[in-house]
């Protein structure tokens, strides 16, 4: 019996290798992105034209920037022009090149508004995803984010990060504050007030909290922040510098740079500030924590070589091990939400520039080259770095794709913005 | 006393010991065929026959000399009807010409210069004729040589590709770019399974490129091409693994 299941099982083994050898290869001799054609949005009731021009003109700035396509300048189509299947034709699309074609409809009754969005397959004359938003008329923006974070699930597999929030500092009062917006720079909101300096924001992974070092009790003190509430507790209150605040993926942990010992080391605390805990004991600065994914190790900054370099320690402080090799001065270390690699900034020609490798020293790349480019932090699907960029007179906050590519600014305030932090 | 002892053989031993022979014997088989094609997969051979893409149940592929066979002078291509030139009534040169066709007519004394142009051209017709009529009979008793179909050597005598080969032209016709975005150097092997009428009844990812935009442009040039695809000659089901990928790509 066992030697005829033996057999049985060679002979579908070489059934299966056989079927797996015998094919025919096709290869395509071009490349190019996916021709996404996005028609005039509609208004199924209630027009509003300035509406209608807001959400292609957003539609048009998150696909751009999102990678897999190139969009296309679609007007409007004579004929039938609904936006359900069946109530359009695909011919004049199919005509144009289009591989993916995105029809949205709005109808506004008093300020409630119903958003519905739809991208279909071209070429197959499917629909491929459809989603419909009701709320107030404000949301607009939201809605919409929201749609192209589906259509990058759809096309890709992966949802996309343009529904997140992004916090940062700005001097547009003044004082180096602290604001929270939309990743594309518009619904600026202003979260602290206190007319002195707020640095360093970074969000718990609820996208609930904030913690942050501000300067507003005199000393660089670490605060923690509900965005809904407003509630606001100072954490760590040390003698000295409490900086670079790095809330841990557990949410539990919170890994900071203090001074209380004497200089700058890497400390880790409690969300509520207790049970802190001294993660290295040199007697070099070591500043600059940036948590792993998956919360077992901590990137950071020390200068204990000589000149600031990035290393790489276990979350208990030991197994400490150097990152980066080349350059004289690599500084601010943050790790991608997927773990294989590491964004950082390193000292070149008077200014900064925006490096990435992996976490066992490869890869060392280079992303930016115009003006001085300084506090990368990823989006967190990974896909996208936003940092700031000082490429004028004023410091302003851009997005690029992880390659590197598509640096647009986000900025569209009066003051100079840095320190970004997406939400995760 | 002296007593030879036997080893008892256990119910069984034999065709347990027959089996293990015959395994041990595939599997340095298989590790000798694996040393001598050491490639992972192996290509199916196919020639692309694009002048008449029509696919045919055994198509004339391949040069006919292919396979040992003895080679053939391929038949001569027909002559043009030339004008005749009024020839010179030269005694050399006629029966220089007449030797391949028959033996040499006296020449009468009493013939005039019309009639024997008529003669010269009868003769020439004669010698056109039985020229083409044995190169036709030569290609008839030879035939084709012998071997697989779509091959060098086939034996098939339609014109026209084999139905693999016009499914790569269609394919090849509509997957014309690469739009990849989580990888450099996709590679998807897709499952084709095509009814007697011509079209996909099934299709299904053998091997993922892990890359969902280049799986799915792939699905849309196989949607763009079926429109295109004929009936299998066969008229059966029709079942083909397609390796897409980037052109220029080479195996690792």
């Amino acid at each position: 019996m066992k030697i005829k299941s033996l057999f049985l099982l060679i002979i579908l083994l070489a059934h299966v290798a056989s079927a797996q050898q015998n094919y025919i290869e096709v290869t395509a001799p071009g490349n190019r992105a996916l021709q996404l054609a996005i028609a005039p949005p509609s208004a199924l009731a209630g027009g509003d034209t300035k509406i209608a021009g807001e959400l292609a003109e957003l539609f048009r700035f998150d696909l751009t920037l999102a990678g897999p396509f190139a969009v296309q300048e679609a007007r409007a189509i004579e004929g039938k022009s609904g936006i359900k299947p069946g109530d359009f034709d695909f011919a004049p699309w199919k005509a144009s090149g289009a591989d993916l074609l995105l029809k949205t409809g709005y109808t506004i009754s008093g300020t409630k508004l119903t958003l519905e969005c739809r991208l279909y397959d071209v070429v197959r004359g499917s629909e491929v995803t459809a989603q419909r938003y009701t709320g107030e008329l404000k949301e607009l923006r939201r809605m919409a984010h929201t749609f192209s974070d589906e259509i990058m699930r759809a096309v890709t597999g992966e949802k996309g990060p343009f529904n997140g929030k992004v916090a940062f500092v700005s001097t547009a009062t003044g004082n180096k504050e602290i604001y929270l917006m939309d990743y594309d720079g518009f619904n600026v909101q202003k979260l602290t007030g206190n007319r002195s300096i707020n640095l360093n924001p970074d969000f718990s992974p609820s996208g609930r909290e904030i913690i942050y070092t501000s300067y507003k009790a005199g000393n660089p003190d670490l605060y923690r922040r509900e965005l809904f509430t407003g509630t606001e507790a100072r954490i760590s209150s040390s003698r000295g510098i409490n900086i670079g605040g790095a809330w841990a993926p557990d949410g539990n942990r919170i890994a900071l740079a203090s001074s209380k010992d004497g200089h700058s080391q890497i400390y880790l605390i409690a969300r509520d500030g207790k049970q802190p805990a001294r993660l290295t004991k040199t007697a070099a600065i070591d500043i600059s924590p940036a948590w792993s994914p998956d919360g077992a190790t901590l990137a950071f900054v020390s200068d204990r070589l000589g000149k600031p370099q990035v290393f790489i320690m276990a979350a208990d402080g030991k197994n400490v091990r150097r990152l980066t090799t080349n350059g004289a001065y690599n500084v601010s270390p943050r790790w991608s939400p997927k773990g294989d690699r590491i964004a950082y900034c390193r000292q070149q020609g008077g200014g900064f520039q925006i490096y990435v490798i992996s976490p066992d020293g490869s890869g060392d790349t280079r992303l930016t080259g115009e003006g001085s480019n300084e506090h990368p932090r990823w989006s967190p699907d990974g896909r996208f770095i936003i940092f700031s960029s000082k490429r004028g007179r004023k410091e302003a906050l851009y997005v690029m794709r992880a390659d590197g590519t598509g640096q647009t600014r986000v900025s569209r305030g009066k003051g100079e913005d840095s320190h970004p932090v997406w939400t995760r | 006393m002296i007593r030879t002892v036997t080893p008892q053989i256990k119910n069984g031993g034999l065709p347990m010991m027959a089996c293990l022979s015959v395994i041990i014997h595939l599997v340095v088989y298989f590790f000798l065929l694996e040393f001598h094609f050491p490639t992972r997969f192996k290509e199916t051979p196919v020639y692309y026959v694009d002048i008449l893409n029509l696919p045919v149940a055994n198509p004339q592929a391949g040069a006919t000399s292919a396979g040992g066979a003895p080679a053939t002078p391929s038949p001569p291509a027909p002559t043009p009807q030339r004008e005749m030139t009024l020839p010179t009534k030269s005694p050399e040169k006629i029966p220089a010409r007449q030797t391949a066709a028959k033996p040499p007519e006296q020449l009468k004394p009493a013939e005039s210069a019309r009639e024997f142009e008529e003669r010269i051209a009868r003769l020439e017709r004669e010698a056109g004729a039985r020229h083409a009529a044995s190169a036709i009979e030569a290609l008839k008793n030879k035939g084709f040589a012998k071997g697989p179909v779509g091959m060098p050597g086939a034996t098939g005598t339609e014109a026209g590709s084999d139905y693999a080969s016009y499914i790569k032209s269609r394919l090849e016709d509509e997957f014309k770019s690469t739009i990849a975005y989580q990888s450099k150097a996709p590679e998807v092997y897709v499952k084709l399974v095509i009814s007697p009428s011509g079209r996909i009844i099934r299709q299904q990812i053998v091997k993922s490129s892990r890359d969902k935009v280049f799986e799915d442009s792939v699905f849309r040039a196989i949607v763009k091409a079926e429109r295109n695809f004929r009936p299998p000659p066969s008229g059966t089901q029709f079942e083909i693994t397609v390796k897409f990928s980037p052109q220029g790509i080479g195996k690792q």
